[in-house]
């Protein structure tokens, strides 16, 4: 069948099979930011926004996309919030192996997006979804803080 | 790969129904699919129900809350409309199922639909009397949750589909508390417990006491139920409530299998159902004088 | 040897060399890539946990539209080997063929389909007709070494099989210093208690995935998420019977490793299948695939017997290890060898006796994950010396202290334990081991009162101290290739294996170090066995030490020979010129940046600056650590709450401050769940009940208690600008460190992990009945 989607904020069609997840679709179509760990939805590597929302497009099915909004990692590259997300992780030490890495940016750019609760609960909270198995989660919970705190200071010079 | 033919949408519940029934070949509901692609329906095609008006979240005047079969567990867990309801048991409940990609597509009606006894919102659901409201073809018919499950992956619906969940309004002051035990912090549960005690004059006038993971089905320990009824908020004795949680232990059926022994989780019955109704009572200081009990 | 604030690289936390771009998310792993007309192969596994394969009927599978090839052990000639990645000779036995004609675990190898399409492929897999001939199975270690009716591996296979066809012995250690039986009998107490250890995967988010190809020159390309390109080169070119120049490995960027892909795992499959179809092939594990069909950290049962004087001396020391190696002897040795001589030398006794009987079982694989050997050792060991602690009615921190080893002492079981041969003598030349404990006792809060934050809740400390090595003294080795630019940018060309863990990152501090340049002008090559030259892998935690002294010394002669030209153009002693600040020096004041150095050296003196060295050590000096965990049971429900961590490490000079902080959080992670929740559980014919992070639980953010990180920096002779390892040795003490804690919290052991909250509720009711 064939779906019609945005695809970072651009019109995309493309034939799929009608039980095929959208995590596959979105690798043929050269969405490589997006990863298979386990295609179970536990591990997060798949993460992608799905109308804003983050979802694990290995537990999504591709024909549900159609007629949504589908961004991921690569249609954020030049957004402000995910710069500074990326920036945070790399200095803080954040991406070791580097396969979670784009998952998690876009669980905490979907946190930030959507949530005033910067606490360091909720932090980690909005990373529940997005196994790595490198690191200790420290570094990533530091680079959120960090972008969370940088946005505390903001909104606290404007008001 | 999930082997099926067609992926058909539905714009409405009826529509749905037909849908599924129409052939060729046999069918499934899909709606947030978190259960589906983990566990393949053996079918032709399926009838995708997001777009069919079933995800609203509704509160009456006299305060009944509406849950949209194809509502998200996230959509549950930041709504403010059910925030206060049942005490945030049941944000409390959505909150905890899976993690947090997962809850932005699965459902609360694909987690009853799948009728497994571990399913989440199945013993929140059962404390807090929620009725089913079921679509045929061109009529709907509504069911107490309780008869809703028939076996592990059961329920009555056959072909039909639940549109969506009421949980009543509660008439006095209603207590909840519930408690999800597991391996890791985000996990499947072992033994779930919820509580509700619906209270007036002082005194518990209904209690529900509802299980998950320790039957064939979500259940509710109506022996231990019964207990509490008529017990003086004030007045009622922790050897009471400790005797509740006992019975309410011999009326689950756990069974072993390789996340825990059933004789651990009938134990953990006794334990956290304990806890639960204090929670539930408030006195959180019985809790942690009593024999060890925790605020779990 | 400059220090820390003279150094310009080694030492600060310089951005990762690859983390901007996987942090974009770029095509940079095995799978970001594809060529034209790659077929995708599925594997068909046995449901049999032993069961000869005495016939595949493929012709249905064949006749499937767009399926092209069906292999099964007809159509492969049978070599035997190993496919453990471990340097030639390896210490495991030959007991693999490519495609087996008897099933030795649920999962192993029948067929393999290449197909246009996975979906194909998966049809495919449903079509194939396999008779079977079944045998009984042996799934329990003890039973596997007493009988000799069922054998797993029957082949009298003269290239080390342990038990020659006539057991199911896999390794066997026995090894002894002094007389322990002797000594037992002179001591004051004598403690003896059993521990058991899990069965765990290594599930690094990248699953196994491999692309081969035969190019134009009709050579095989691999494309592999490996740790070990250079070695299995080398094991293709045997098992393929083709030379190691018809063979080209690739590593990309690798999403984790952690011992699991050091073996070859699926690289034999798609290079058959791209030589008989002369198509390229893909294939991927699922995350099932990984549970059942990659390696574990070995499963072992530890005795310890111990002998102590009143006053704590400890005098004699048996650690007997029973482990199950399941169907095949990947590291079967080594990995065993490990579990004693990485361990039992943080207490060097006169008497010490280590014991190993590792068999094969009809059970999925084990095979290396970081620690190799070590954190099952570590678990017993640290557990005990808590256990010995409580019947002596002694200090459990004052018995280690009394016992660790020390500066200058010299370490006899690590020479009787080599790599499967007598190894190298060992002298603790650098230790920070005191500083470390005495930090962490610190952080910790140790010996202070703690109160538990509700009163039916109860509170407990637990401490554990670990030791590792740094390579494979005398066996492990690496080399490096420095080439100078125009720009004064170098190319560092490395064998050695970035997984992850950042060893690319640490190679160019060291080089950028040595030329005087910012780490960013070092442009990083690892590994590709056509480009770069040999190293072992990474393993062993050897990459910063061995392959970092490859690159210093690379380094160094691309330096001396730019001194050489600059010499004799500014009429100076080579020696006396400074390379430092992207700059050179002269003696005189003359200066030249490093960009005007490469032109000229280019140019004018006509040279390309460039060296390769090799670089091995007869040394593994052993970085430390000691770890505390502070938690919180509830003893009604069993559940353990980890309150804080804190690891304090000595891994020499720190190369990397954050890198290093981030292997150790990572390492704690793991031991975290080793300690608590992980467990690949088999049903009694090894099939695996739980193949899934729905049911195998690693830990997430929520699980993670805050974790102090010290780093405790000592200068190691033998190590480049002083540094040891660092990837290993945190992974080893988190469990005892928590089992203990539990232990002093509720005063009930758990023997076996991961202590679930139901093994923990379960020791509970059974020391005190209602
Ligand atoms: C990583 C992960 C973690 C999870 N953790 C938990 C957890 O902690 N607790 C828990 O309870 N569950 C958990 N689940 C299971 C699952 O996500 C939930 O049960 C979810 O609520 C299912 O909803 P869905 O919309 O995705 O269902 P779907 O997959 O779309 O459907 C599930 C079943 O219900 C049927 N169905 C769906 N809607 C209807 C309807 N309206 N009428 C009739 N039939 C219908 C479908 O045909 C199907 O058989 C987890 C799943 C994943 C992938
Ligand atoms: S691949 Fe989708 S959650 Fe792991
Ligand atoms: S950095 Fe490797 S999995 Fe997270």
């Amino acid at each position: 069948m064939k779906i019609e989607m945005e695809l970072n904020g651009r019109p995309v069609a493309h034939e799929i099979a009608p039980g095929g997840n959208l995590l596959s679709v979105l690798r043929e179509i050269g969405q490589f930011s997006v990863k298979l760990g386990c295609e179970t939805g536990d591990c997060g590597s798949c993460t992608v926004l799905l109308d804003g929302e983050p979802v694990n497009s290995c537990v999504v099915a591709a024909a549900r996309a159609h007629g949504h909004q589908i961004t991921t990692l690569e249609g954020l590259l030049g957004d402000p919030l995910m710069k500074e997300l990326q920036h945070e992780m790399v200095v803080k030490g954040a991406v070791q192996c580097g396969y979670c890495s784009p998952g998690m940016l876009i669980s905490l750019y979907a946190h930030f997006k959507a949530s005033g609760d910067l606490s360091e609960h909720a932090l980690r909270e909005a990373l529940t979804g997005n196994l790595c198995r490198c690191t200790g989660y420290v570094k990533q919970l530091e680079a959120a803080q960090t972008v969370a705190d940088n946005r505390q200071n903001e909104s606290g010079g404007a008001s | 790969m999930w082997e099926l033919k067609e992926y058909r949408f539905a714009a409405s519940a009826q529509e749905a129904v037909a849908l599924m029934r129409q052939g060729p070949g046999t069918g499934a509901y899909i709606a947030g699919g978190t259960d589906m692609f983990l566990h393949p329906a053996e079918c032709d095609f399926v009838v995708d129900i997001n777009h069919a008006g079933l995800s609203d979240i509704a509160r009456t005047p006299a305060g009944d809350l509406f849950l949209g079969a194809a509502t998200t567990l996230h959509n549950i867990a930041t709504n403010p409309l059910v925030a206060d309801f049942a005490e945030g048991m049941l944000i409390e409940a959505a909150a905890h199922c899976g993690n947090r990609p997962v809850r932005s597509t699965a459902t609360i009606g694909g987690n009853i639909c799948n009728a497994l006894p571990s399913a989440d919102m199945a013993p929140v659901l059962l404390a807090l009397d929620a009725t089913c409201y079921i679509a045929d073809a061109d009529s709907q018919e509504s069911l107490p949750l309780v008869d809703f499950f028939v076996g592990p992956r059961a329920t009555v619906l056959e072909d039909r589909l639940l549109v969506g969940l009421a949980l009543p309004a509660e008439a006095g002051t209603r207590r909840c508390a519930s408690y999800k035990l597991t391996r890791s912090a985000e996990d499947i549960s072992l033994v779930h417990v919820c509580v509700a005690l619906g209270i007036e004059d002082g005194k518990i006038e209904t209690a529900r006491i509802a299980l998950g993971a320790v039957a064939p089905v979500p259940m509710r320990a109506v022996l231990a139920e019964a207990q509490l009824v008529g017990q003086s908020v004030t007045e009622i004795s922790p050897d009471l409530i400790a005797d509740a949680a006992a019975i309410a232990a011999g009326e689950c059926e756990p069974l072993d299998d390789h996340r825990a022994s059933a004789e651990y989780r009938r134990d953990m019955v006794r334990v956290l159902t304990r806890r639960q109704i204090l929670r539930a009572l408030h006195d959180e200081t019985t809790i942690t004088k009593d024999s060890g009990g925790t605020v779990a | 040897m400059s220090d820390r604030k003279t150094r310009s690289a080694v030492g600060h936390n310089v951005d990762k060399v690859d983390a901007f771009k996987l942090a974009r998310g770029e095509a940079v792993y095995t799978d970001d890539f594809t060529r034209t007309g790659m077929l995708t192969a599925k594997v068909l596994r046995s449901p049999h946990a032993h069961a000869r394969i005495v016939k595949v009927d493929v012709s249905a599978a064949m006749a499937l539209e767009g399926v092209i090839d069906v292999i099964w052990h007809t159509d492969v000639k049978a070599i035997a080997h190993t496919r453990a990645g471990q340097s030639y000779p390896e210490p495991s036995p030959y007991d693999t063929v490519i495609m087996p004609h008897k099933a030795r675990f649920i999962g192993d190898r029948v067929a393999v389909v290449a197909a246009e399409t996975t979906a194909i492929a998966e049809r495919a897999l449903k079509l194939i007709e396999v008779e079977y001939e079944v045998l009984p199975e042996i799934c329990d270690m003890d039973e596997a070494l007493t009988r000799t009716d069922v054998l797993v591996h029957e082949e009298a296979d003269p290239l080390g099989i342990g038990g020659g066809g006539k057991s199911n012995m896999a390794a066997h250690i026995d090894k002894q210093i002094g007389d322990v039986d002797a000594a037992l009998k002179t001591c004051d107490l004598v403690v003896e208690r059993v521990y058991h250890l899990p069965r765990v995967q290594a599930s690094h988010i990248e699953p196994h995935i491999s692309i081969a190809w035969v190019d134009e020159d009709k050579r095989l390309i691999v494309r592999t998420s490996t740790q070990v390109p250079f070695h299995l080169r080398r094991i293709l070119a045997r098992i393929l019977e083709m030379t190691e120049s018809q063979i080209r490995v690739i590593k990309p960027r690798v999403g984790g490793g952690f011992g699991d892909k050091q073996e070859l795992v699926v690289e034999d499959l798609v290079s058959v299948l791209a030589l008989r179809t002369g198509r390229p092939v893909r294939l991927e594990f699922t995350r099932e695939e990984e549970f059942i069909a990659a390696r574990y950290r070995h499963p072992q049962r530890i005795t310890m017997t111990t002998g102590v004087m009143k006053d704590g001396t400890m005098v004699a020391n048996r650690m007997h290890v029973m482990a199950d190696t399941g169907a095949y002897g990947s590291h079967a040795l080594t990995v065993q060898g490990n579990t004693g001589q990485k361990v039992m030398p943080m207490y060097p006794a006169p008497n010490i006796h280590f014991l190993v009987d590792c068999v094969y079982t009809n059970n999925p694989i084990s095979g290396a994950f970081r620690g190799y050997g070590a954190p099952q050792g570590c678990f017993a060991l640290e557990c005990h010396m808590d256990e010995v602690a409580a019947e002596l009615g002694m200090d459990r921190l004052e018995l280690r202290l009394k016992n660790h080893i020390k500066l200058g002492d010299t370490d006899p079981l690590s020479a009787k334990l080599g790599e499967g041969k007598e190894g190298l003598e060992r002298v603790i030349r650098s230790t920070g081991l005191d500083e470390a404990i005495v930090k962490g006792c610190e952080a910790i809060g140790w010996g202070q009162e703690k109160k538990p934050s509700a009163p039916h809740l109860k509170r407990g400390v637990g401490m554990a101290l670990a030791m590792q090595g740094s390579g494979i003294a005398g066996v492990d080795w690496g080399a490096a290739t420095v080439k100078l630019n125009d720009d004064g940018s170098v190319n560092l060309a490395v064998g050695a294996t970035d997984i992850g863990q950042g060893s690319d990152t640490v190679l160019a501090q060291f080089c950028a170090e040595e030329l005087g340049i910012p780490t960013e002008k070092v442009l990083v090559l690892s590994s590709d066995t056509d480009l770069t030259p040999f190293d072992v892998g990474a393993y062993a935690s050897s990459t910063t030490y061995v392959s970092g002294g490859a690159v210093v010394k690379a380094a160094v002669k691309v330096r001396e020979q730019l001194a050489e030209v600059l010499g004799s153009h500014w009429e100076c002693d080579p020696g006396d010129i400074v390379f430092a600040d992207s700059k050179s020096t002269g003696p005189d004041g003359q200066t030249m940046t490093m960009a005007e150095v490469a032109l000229f050296a280019l140019y004018e003196a006509k040279i390309q600056p460039m060296a390769t060295a090799s670089h091995m050590s007869n040394e593994s000096p052993p970085p430390f650590a000691a770890q505390f965990a502070d938690v919180e049971v509830d003893p009604e429900t069993g559940q353990v709450q980890v309150l804080k961590f804190v690891s304090a490490v000595d891994c020499g000079t720190v190369v990397h401050p954050r890198m290093a902080e981030g292997q150790i959080e990572g390492a704690v992670a793991q031991g975290l769940g080793y300690a608590l929740f992980e467990e690949v559980l088999l049903d009694r014919s090894g099939k695996v009940l739980n193949p899934n992070f729905l049911d195998y639980k690693i830990a997430s953010a929520l699980d993670v208690p805050p974790l102090v990180t010290i780093l405790v920096e000592t200068d190691e002779p033998s190590g480049p600008h002083g540094a040891k390892a660092a990837g290993e040795v945190p992974s080893d003490g988190p469990a005892p460190a928590i089992v203990n804690a539990i232990c002093d919290a509720v005063g009930v052991r758990n023997y076996r992990i991961p202590a679930t909250p139901e093994r923990v509720w379960r020791g509970i009711k059974e020391e005190s009945p209602e």
